[in-house]
């Protein structure tokens, strides 16, 4: 098994509210170094046994940034944390392991490039990496915070609650952390169990202050943000522009148009409802809108709406619980939105009120079947 | 005015009588006398606090009057749990490589911190460990079905299949089931403790965790909870120099974990963790005042982890094999065991021989009857989040079994229990 298979990345951007505009993303430069490996072609990623539920399907090249390098998602990272700290001299990245590369090498080689004073190691202590990124942060200095698993992330829900997401507002603009980000590997990889598996967005995207975004499956993967969320992380591999450049945050991505239903997901869970959405074509004749949401908080509403006013019909699909899921608040935003455009109660395809289980994880995750089977149900309402 | 002050009368804190008529510090908050000289304390890490051992690294007695003088059947068992932990340990490593189960942990050079502790402890004693102690249950007999079971999460697995390799939990051995999170444990041993206490249960609590975790905020808040309630726990911290690639010096500045201790105003030690009678001795020692006296116990054993953080993690990396061999060759746990057993003639060549043909043929047995074993029943997946199933929870439960009847080929269900 592909023991460094990663899972789809997160990342919370704390800016403050009302901060407009885009987002620098930056790519690679630098990847000539030879100390990343190798990326994997899509064909060696098909031969792993048994490491992702769906097929990966990589994205057309993009034209409109420059030119561009296969790399796969830590590459992607790496070139865009290399970016970021080549452009920006007050910007630092640490965390537990962040030193010699990091579990899911996305630091490599930056330590050496950059100095030890700008990549290294934290004790390990979230709330203490957290707290420390947003005083580094209410400096002006750009502080880069590895959580090594989101399942990790909850020591320091205090400090981004609390304290990070309420630093504007509570002292009226005087002060800010709107330059600390936080970055963290998280959903299912096959085998993470209960703590190596989660998808903690829900309780985030509770807390005005921050902005959430979930790896994006696709060549925009970019930036101090952003990783992509799929379980072969090593293996899969996309074009992605080598120049740094910009991505609108918040807007959500129509990655395939359609007229029947809207299929909406994000990280890795989009490769999943993408594959969906050919099943249906083939099976059922049916034609699906499939839109990668991008980011959590805040999100992309009127892209939303606009394409479930086309169709009539939505599925929204996570790996986390349902209840509570991040689903039912867009569920709820889009019925009070689109009403009478329904054809058929919107359905959410989302993991088990359980604990993310072990050996049960085939049977729990919401795969292309779940989500199939709940497309043609709404099909047929 | 009157003053409402509540002196402690706790054996362990002498708190002066208040009086406005002397000219002593009359703070609440210390106590210590008044000192007119600017000085700050040195932290002292160059020469830190001893580290205690009984065995020279040849596994020859130092000091004859700390000899535990323990029976040849205790020392064969503590040697034997070692070994079939190191057995165990290299077969289930090799069986992820062939991804045969998901993911696994080495316990390698820890071995004697694990069974020295064990060894002092009363079988009844509850653990709560953080995820490298599986030479704890070894000594309490759990038997290798058990330990593969939970690592295949096949249908004998206690936990029922839910959680990674490695997760161990036995109630009747009294060993709380691990769970991943780092020093979580640290907090919770401690309200045990005082639980134990006020049950007058007559049972220490031990509580393992690594340098590493000892910097999270939980272990803060452990510290300080056990001395505060006074409660009979004994913190075993192994100090193995690695927290995945993080190496002591960057998780720490101060003289390691021993020296916080004092500063929660705990009883503190350091010991050699490769030596394991210097282990049982400080366990033992602790266990019997902690149970006596009501007050936490921290050890910190000095050790090496030998093999990597995972199978997820390649040490290479970080450090050089140099380092590794080292400790692997000079300063083993296993090593120094058996050299003793060899002087005191309890052991030989031929004996041990036998016993590692005998060790891995018992690991292999249960390795190979936990492999041919189906999973559990995918129903297991909804029950135990609750004591009682909620309806919400029946429902898809429900909608997962009329989910298998339509697609079930598409799922691996002839793996899992009917």
């Amino acid at each position: 098994m592909a023991v460094v298979a990663a899972a789809a990345g997160w990342l919370l951007r704390l800016r403050a509210a009302g901060a407009e505009g885009h987002w620098r993303r930056f790519r690679g430069v630098g990847l000539a170094r030879g100390f990343l490996h190798p990326s994997a072609t899509v064909e060696d990623a098909a031969q792993r046994r048994q490491v992702a539920h769906f097929t990966f399907q990589p994205d057309p090249e993009p034209r409109e940034y420059g030119q561009t390098q296969k790399m796969n998602l830590f590459q992607s990272v790496t070139s865009a944390l290399d970016n970021s700290l080549a452009k920006d001299p007050t910007a630092v990245i640490f965390g537990e392991d962040v030193a010699f590369g990091g579990v899911f090498r996305c630091t490599v080689g930056l330590r050496d490039k950059y100095g030890k004073d700008r990549v290294f190691n934290t004790p390990l202590c979230e709330q203490g990496i957290v707290g420390f990124g947003i005083g580094i942060a209410v400096t002006g200095a750009t502080a880069i915070a590895e959580i090594q698993f989101a399942d990790y992330i909850f020591p320091a829900f205090d400090q981004i609650v609390n304290e990070a997401a309420k630093y504007r507002y509570r002292s009226g603009d005087l002060f800010n952390c709107g330059s600390l980000t936080i970055r963290s590997p998280w959903g299912c990889v096959g085998h993470g169990a209960l703590y190596h598996s989660q998808s903690p967005e829900a309780f985030f995207a509770h807390c005005p202050g921050i902005k959430g975004l979930p790896l994006l499956p696709r060549t925009e993967c970019s930036g101090v943000i952003t990783a992509h969320g799929t379980l072969n992380l090593l293996g899969s591999a996309e074009q992605v522009p080598i120049e740094p450049y910009n991505i609108p945050l918040s807007q959500a991505e129509v990655i395939q148009e359609g007229s029947d239903v809207t299929l909406v997901a994000w990280g890795t869970q989009v490769h999943v409802i993408r594959e969906v959405a050919s099943m249906a074509k083939e099976k059922l004749g049916v034609s699906c809108e499939v839109i990668d949401l991008r980011t959590i908080i805040p999100w992309d509403v009127d892209t939303v709406c606009k394409s479930v006013i086309k169709t009539g019909r939505l599925l929204i699909s996570h790996e986390a619980p349902l209840t509570g899921g991040f689903a039912s608040e867009i569920s709820s935003t889009v019925q009070e939105e689109c009403f009478l455009n329904l054809e058929a109660p919107i359905s959410r395809v989302c993991g088990y009120d359980t604990p993310f289980p072990h050996i049960f994880e085939p049977f729990y995750i919401p795969d292309k079947w779940k989500c199939y089977d709940a497309l043609r149900k709404m099909i047929n309402y | 005015m009157s003053l409402n002050l509540s002196l402690a009368q706790h054996p362990h804190r002498q708190q002066q009588q208040f009086s406005s008529l002397d000219d002593k510090p009359q703070f609440p908050g210390a106590s210590a006398e008044f000192i007119d000289k600017l000085e700050f304390i040195q932290p002292n890490v160059i020469s830190g606090i001893p580290i205690y051992r009984v065995m020279d690294r040849q596994g020859q007695i130092i000091n004859p009057s700390e000899d535990p003088h323990l029976p040849k059947e205790k020392v064969l068992k503590l040697y034997k749990s070692m070994t079939l932990l190191n057995t165990m340990d290299r077969i289930l490593y090799e069986s992820q490589r062939q991804g045969r189960i998901s993911f696994y942990m080495t316990n390698y050079g820890e071995e004697g911190t694990h069974v020295g502790s064990a060894a002092a402890l009363d079988n009844t004693d509850l653990v709560f460990g953080q995820y490298r102690e599986a030479g704890v249950l070894m000594y309490r007999d759990y038997p290798l079905e058990l330990f593969m079971a939970q690592c295949y999460g096949n249908i004998s697995d206690l936990g029922k299949g839910r959680q990674m390799p490695v997760h161990y939990g036995c109630k009747e051995r009294h060993f709380v089931t691990i769970s991943s999170p780092l020093a979580t444990q640290i907090p919770q041993a401690v309200g045990a403790a005082y639980a134990a206490k006020r049950a007058n249960a007559n049972r220490v609590v031990i509580c393992y965790f690594g340098e590493g975790a000892a910097s999270e905020g939980d272990a803060h808040a452990g510290f300080n909870f056990a001395a505060t309630l006074e409660c009979p726990i004994i913190f075993f911290c192994r100090n193995n120099g690695y927290a995945i690639s993080t190496p002591t010096s960057e998780q720490y500045r101060g003289d390691g974990i021993a020296a916080r201790g004092p500063g929660y105003g705990i009883m503190s030690i350091r010991v050699d963790g490769n030596d394991v009678f210097a282990v049982y001795n400080a366990t033992k020692e602790a266990r019997r005042r902690a149970v006596a006296e009501n007050q936490p116990f921290l050890i910190e054993a000095m050790t090496y982890r030998i093999g990597h953080h995972s199978t997820s993690d390649d040490s290479s990396a970080y450090r050089s094999v140099d380092e590794v061999n080292y400790w692997d060759k000079q300063d083993h746990p296993i090593s120094r065991l058996r050299h003793y057993l060899l002087s005191q003639g309890w052991w030989d060549e031929e004996q041990e021989k036998a016993w590692r043909k005998q060790s891995r043929k018992k690991v292999m047995e249960a390795f190979e009857q936990a492999e041919r074993k189906p999973k559990p029943n995918p129903n297991l997946l909804f029950s135990d989040v609750y004591q009682e199933m909620p309806a919400q929870l029946r429902k898809q439960q429900e909608s997962l079994a009329r989910h298998l009847q339509t697609y079930g080929e598409h799922y691996p269900l002839e793996h899992f229990d009917k």
